[in-house]
């Protein structure tokens, strides 16, 4: 997304959901990337999704418990990447491009042995 | 004409969701031990929900977002977790409750060994989810469900004391000294009706089938209302029936098998046939309604491509999750585990997680911001805040009540 826009961070972005190119649901916007400072303006630079940035939003007993059973990795996806937003978040390119969802294609292996999936 | 189909199969599918293990234990035993004493429960309880499904039907057209887009966006990570997890421990305690049901069901019909039937239950839910699309399930177990009319037709049989049954309607102790149990049992017939699984899922099913405001609020409304106001006149046809049956006898049907006997007793085999295949259906459909709502819930929350509508491959994840919540409720059952007691634990359970689930939901269909002119209107504000006030109170007095009665035992 290229045009300079002002948007509330926190009902507009964080905790929506990204969708591909194709409209495949491929994660959620966990964190944001920021540049600049408080008195100059502040930009997003990059959304950030999955891992460490979904861990970062927790404490305590939730914190232990993420890291026990979520491995998935941090994303970074350049707020460029960003073409549209509306309910959701939708994404240039990709999931698979921009590496995100790839638990899905782990799954989709085991899936895709069972017959008529 | 099709939208009267539309409209029909809508019913159809919530009187489905209504009707589920939790109601059949809670009502026949209510029935057996307080006569009409608590039909006002069931119809506080149906009230409350139809509220509720409408809300969450409506804010799934207008915005496109199912409960758990909606509780993670509204009330942030943490939050969210937090219902997550609450909603996932209860979505897999009702659905061992629903299984070990089902299964208790075909031992009834069948007379086989629980363990067996235990695996045949879970092999022929699985096999019709994966075989049968989204809508033939809500018609098959919806349809079937219906069956269990065969218990209004054996209260009519019984010729239902009308004065007492307005009575019921009231809120007013008759004739009993054991507070605590009647108020356990009011607690279990209201969390019974608003298991929040019924409204992930309902909200789920509306995102996939791509409702718009133009088309559908009017079905949705139709759909809350007359949907589970027939799952209640069920519920509360159970109730009559074990009151005019059991009660005078002194017998206390807090089995399924038991409950099973009234409309035997009355209309004979085909009564006790009828009512088998209608618990069957309804407990079977239900089970279903739980796995999804334990996968819906944490595609949303991830951000996971999710829905019935995909082929399974198309949305991996979330068919895996379902067959896992299956395998872990078929390996807790088959150590033994008497579904009925896990019923009465997930039902209990469920309303720790109500206010959870309902208030980010009020919060939204109320704001204008999101919903625009289908925003709740001045109705919709006092019915939702009125029932969440209720929720509240249920919340808070649930477990003590649950601990002081020994599962209602007294």
């Amino acid at each position: 997304m290229s045009e300079q826009r002002t948007l509330d961070l926190a009902l507009s972005i964080l905790d929506h959901q990204l969708t591909d190119d194709e409209g495949r649901r491929c994660g959620r916007v966990d964190d944001v990337e920021l540049a600049g400072d408080l008195e100059s303006g502040l930009t997003v630079e990059a959304i950030l999704t999955g891992g460490t940035a979904r861990r970062g939003r927790a404490r305590g007993g939730f914190r232990r418990l993420l890291r026990y059973l979520d491995h998935s990795a941090k994303v970074r996806v350049p707020w460029a990447e960003i073409r549209g937003i509306t309910h959701v978040v939708k994404l240039e390119h990709s999931a698979h491009e921009l590496r995100l969802a790839r638990h899905d294609d782990r799954a989709r292996r085991i899936i895709e042995g069972i017959p008529r999936s | 004409m099709n939208k009267i189909v539309g409209v029909a199969l809508g019913v159809l599918a919530a009187i489905g969701g209504f009707v589920d293990i939790g109601d059949l234990v809670f009502s026949s035993e209510a029935g057996g031990k307080f006569g009409y004493q608590l039909i006002w429960a069931i119809v506080l309880g149906a009230i409350g929900i139809a509220v509720y499904a409408e809300m969450c039907g409506r804010v799934a057209t207008v915005t496109k977002r199912p409960v758990f887009d909606v509780i993670r966006e509204r009330m942030g990570f943490e939050f969210g977790l937090g219902t997550l997890i609450a909603s996932q421990l209860v979505n897999v305690m009702t659905l061992i409750a629903e299984v070990g049901g089902v299964a208790l069901v075909l031992q009834l019909l069948a007379g086989l060994d629980y363990r067996l039937l235990v695996v045949m239950a879970v092999l022929v839910l699985v096999i019709s989810i994966w075989l049968l699309p989204f809508e033939w399930i809500e018609r098959v177990y919806g349809f079937g469900g219906l069956l269990l009319i065969v218990f209004a037709v054996a209260a009519l049989h019984l010729g239902p004391d009308w004065h007492r049954m307005a009575n019921g309607l009231v809120p007013h102790p008759q004739g009993t000294t054991n507070y605590l149990v009647l108020a356990y049992f009011a607690v279990g017939l209201f969390a019974s009706s608003m298991m929040p699984y019924e409204v992930f899922f309902y909200s789920s099913g509306a995102v996939e089938e791509g409702w718009t405001p133009e088309s559908e609020l009017t079905l949705n409304k139709i759909t809350a209302i007359f949907g589970f106001g027939v799952g209640a006149f069920l519920s509360i046809s159970i109730i009559v029936m074990s009151a005019e049956y059991f009660l005078p006898q002194g017998i206390d049907p807090n089995t399924l098998g038991t409950a099973a006997l009234g409309p035997q007793a009355i209309l004979g085999e085909t009564g006790l046939l009828l009512a088998l295949l209608g618990m069957f259906f309804a407990v079977g459909g239900a089970a279903i309604d739980s796995s999804f709502a334990a996968a819906y819930n944490l595609a949303q929350f991830f951000g996971w491509d999710w829905g019935k509508y995909r082929r399974p491959r198309g949305a991996p994840r979330f068919t895996l999750t379902w067959i896992v919540v299956f395998g872990l409720a078929f390996l807790i059952l088959m150590t033994g585990v008497n579904p009925l007691y896990v019923t009465e634990f997930a039902v209990i359970f469920s309303v720790v997680a109500m206010p959870l689930t309902y208030l980010p939901l009020l919060l939204v269909a109320r704001d204008k911001g999101y919903m625009g002119q289908y925003a709740n209107g001045r109705l919709g504000n006092v019915l939702g805040w009125l029932y969440f006030g209720i929720i509240l109170l249920v919340a808070l007095s649930a477990v003590p009540l649950m601990t002081l009665t020994n599962l209602g035992q007294g």
